[in-house]
């Protein structure tokens, strides 16, 4: 369709990929009345949805305050507008105001061109959740472009990036695939490596029964940030925890959270019950992932189908407890260089975390420098709710999508950028290089277990 | 024709609106899911989230921080509406005397009445004038809009209009005490005659359409905002810190058991 050639969305994942992932695609023919009965479902049950569509007053505030707009100024981009692609769907079906009067109060009918437009804009929403901050009343666009992934989903229009994540999370229990075998050896080798560089050996322990602590990481650190995985284990050492990874489920992420929403999303949440009973543990204590932190402290008791009563914390805000209370050595003199925080919009929007991230970075670096804005006004690295698409359009938005970001790096002369969430990292590892920013990358508890002092 | 406009419109104005109301909030309540979508900033109590919901309300705290241009427009309409509406039942009810209550005398609490009158009359005209200019001439404003947005801020300016007109025309003046007890009779079910007066007549006229398409339209906003804001602002208590079995506590080294902290 001409349409679709002008839209920039990424590549959709196969009949086969999607089998994968237990969906058959609807034909084309019959996708708006499926997408419409989705959607009248998700009106009668879903408070966040309803109000983000009944409430918006189009006062336009969120526009520029969003860094997918900023980037690309394109007007779909703009969270209200975006959020209009499925608003003038509902105002036409489902509003007494959008049935008499058509375009004038914006309803529009829904045709396979809209989807096509959901599909492509909502994948250029990385779910940051800045607008809702922003917003005069707290509207989140975010809940928007979920339940617009939910009902492209079921439709069998899913990313080819999120439906293999997808698969791979189902087969086994993580978002890169990695098999027991593999964690193990990986996680010898850094044993190696810690050995190396601290001059004492500490064991990562796996799948260990009767552990107290299970401890959570993103499976990225694995193959692309392996020190976060040697900062928690120097952590958990320093501290003489009891504890264990389980290769079972070693996924602080959840790409279900990004587009499913049901069985992916709850394969995981499953595990990690299973796994936690199974090894007896007293806490959970989630590792460095953004989206995937939000997901489980927001979701677990509803995605779980029993109340579970297993506490679940995150490192950083732990380890940040025990820097308050002057229990952590740390040698600020270990990591010299100008560092400055980017601030996941998950953590600082969703889960507040920034004092907890301050408190760390300040106690384990010499030279801590803010970038403006911080905190929860801070804008997203441009690669949130997993839209790290590497096809040459998506990419180039990606570029776009972090233009608000380099400029923020840019500013505060830093040589180390430290950026505590598994996608940021994803996004930075070649965005720094796209935006010429020379700039190393760490997540925050490398830089912490860098600085420990050993007695 | 001015036998419905003033006897038997406003009563079918009224019940369209209340039940028109009662009935949005009623499909907005009756969506049951609420996941616990907790945003910045986080209230950590009922008082923070009071707190929170009345800063956006009184100070417009967001447009504030985040778009002052369009503080500059929206704040003062809001204030102005809310002045012209607490004018309109105080004016009328006490028929300018209100001021007597703080020590003025009748004659200089009716010529306060209507000073303040004029004075919100034209605030309220030019914040409005303004956003009707900011929604036509700044593009990512424009981008949004729909007809409808537009013609809500004609419909208002028509009543505001009208309403400075009344306000600043000796010509077009009403007395207070007409009003009253025009008013009167339709609060108390036995309807008067509408003043002899076109320039009320249209204004009572549009105010009615306004009040129509009320509840079938984004001026639901006000409510919209506090049932957005339960989601998104209501408490929310963390998982209490502090590692089970290990050999450094968060109360000291060794020998303590973290049963007691949060376990």
């Amino acid at each position: 369709m001409a349409a679709e050639k002008k839209l920039k969305a990424p590549k959709k994942a196969t009949e086969a990929e999607l089998r994968a992932i237990h969906i058959k695609p609807v034909p084309d023919e019959e996708k708006p009345q499926v997408a419409l009965e989705l959607l009248r479902r998700y009106k009668d049950e879903w408070r966040s949805l309803v109000m983000a569509m009944e409430t918006c007053v189009k006062c336009g505030l969120c526009a520029e305050n969003c860094h997918s707009y900023l980037g690309t100024r394109d007007p779909y981009n703009i969270p209200a507008k975006r959020a209009d692609l499925m608003r003038k769907v509902w105002k036409r079906y489902f509003t007494p105001q959008g049935r008499l009067f058509g375009w004038l109060v914006g309803a529009e009918d829904i045709t396979l061109e809209t989807l096509e437009m959901w599909y492509s804009y909502f994948y250029q929403c990385s779910e940051c959740r800045r607008c809702g901050h922003v917003c005069p009343f707290g509207i989140d666009t975010c809940e928007v472009t979920m339940a617009g992934r939910r009902i492209l989903h079921q439709l069998g229009m899913v990313p080819k990036l999120h439906a293999t994540t997808g698969a791979a999370m189902l087969k086994s229990g993580n978002h890169m695939a990695l098999t027991p075998a593999g964690i193990q050896d990986t996680l010898e080798f850094l044993s190696d490596e810690i050995e190396e560089e601290n001059g004492f050996r500490i064991e990562f322990p796996v799948d260990k029964p009767d552990s107290d602590i299970l401890y959570v990481p993103s499976s990225a650190d694995f193959m692309l940030n392996p020190e976060t995985l040697k900062g928690a284990a120097r952590f958990f050492h320093y501290i003489g925890a009891n504890w264990t990874i389980t290769t079972r489920m070693t996924e602080a992420g959840n790409f279900g959270y990004l587009f499913d929403q049901a069985l992916v999303q709850k394969e995981l949440v499953n595990r990690l019950f299973q796994e936690a009973v199974r090894l007896n543990v007293k806490k959970i204590v989630w590792g460095e992932c953004g989206h995937g932190w939000r997901a489980i402290k927001m979701y677990y008791n509803t995605m779980a189908d029993l109340p579970h009563r297993i506490p679940i914390t995150h490192i950083l805000d732990e380890a940040a407890e025990y820097v308050k209370r002057g229990l952590l050595k740390l040698d600020k003199s270990k990591n010299p260089e100008p560092t400055t925080l980017h601030d996941p919009c998950n953590y600082v929007r969703a889960c507040g975390l920034a004092e907890n991230l301050r408190v760390l970075i300040k106690a384990a670096c010499a030279d801590f420098r803010e970038m403006e804005p911080n905190r929860e006004k801070n804008f997203c690295c441009g690669g949130g709710s997993g839209i790290l698409f590497d096809d040459p359009d998506m990419y180039e938005l990606r570029i776009k999508f972090s233009l608000k970001k380099a400029e923020q790096i840019r500013a505060t002369g830093a040589k180390v950028l430290c950026a505590p969430c598994s996608i940021c990292k994803a996004q930075f590892h070649p965005m720094i290089e796209e935006h010429h920013l020379g700039v190393e990358l760490y997540g925050l508890i490398d830089l912490v277990g860098r600085a420990l002092v050993w007695d | 024709m001015k036998f419905f406009i003033g006897q038997v419109m406003p009563y079918i104005t009224v019940t369209i609106f209340l039940l028109g109301l009662l009935w949005r909030v009623w499909r907005w309540t009756g969506a049951l899911r609420i996941h616990n979508i907790a945003l910045s900033p986080f209230a950590r109590n009922w008082v923070d989230t009071i707190g929170i919901i009345l800063a956006q309300i009184l100070f417009f705290w967001n447009p504030w921080k985040f778009d002052r241009p369009l503080w500059v427009g929206a704040w003062p309409m809001h204030a102005a509406l809310v002045g012209v509406l607490g004018g309109h039942a105080v004016g009328i009810y006490f028929m300018g005397t209100q001021f007597t209550y703080i020590g003025l005398s009748v004659a200089a609490s009716k010529q306060a009445s209507v000073l303040l009158g004029q004075l919100v009359g034209i605030v309220f005209l030019v914040a409005l004038l303004y956003l009707l200019y900011r929604r036509i001439a700044i593009e990512k404003v424009r981008a949004v809009s729909a007809p409808s947005d537009y013609l809500h801020l004609i419909l208002l300016l028509a009543i505001v209009v009208v309403g400075d007109l009344m306000r600043f025309l000796p010509s077009a003046e009403l007395e207070y005490e007409e009003a009253r007890h025009y008013l009167a009779g339709l609060f108390t079910f036995h309807p008067v005659p509408i003043p002899d007066n076109w320039y009320f007549i249209i204004h009572f006229l549009l105010v009615q359409i306004l009040m129509i398409i009320f509840p079938f339209s984004k001026l639901v906003h006000p409510l919209g905002m506090l049932w957005e804001r339960w989601i998104v602002n209501r408490p929310y208590q963390d998982t209490p810190l502090g590692l089970p079995g290990v050999r450094l506590t968060l109360g000291g080294p060794a020998g303590e058991t973290t049963a007691s902290k949060g376990v």
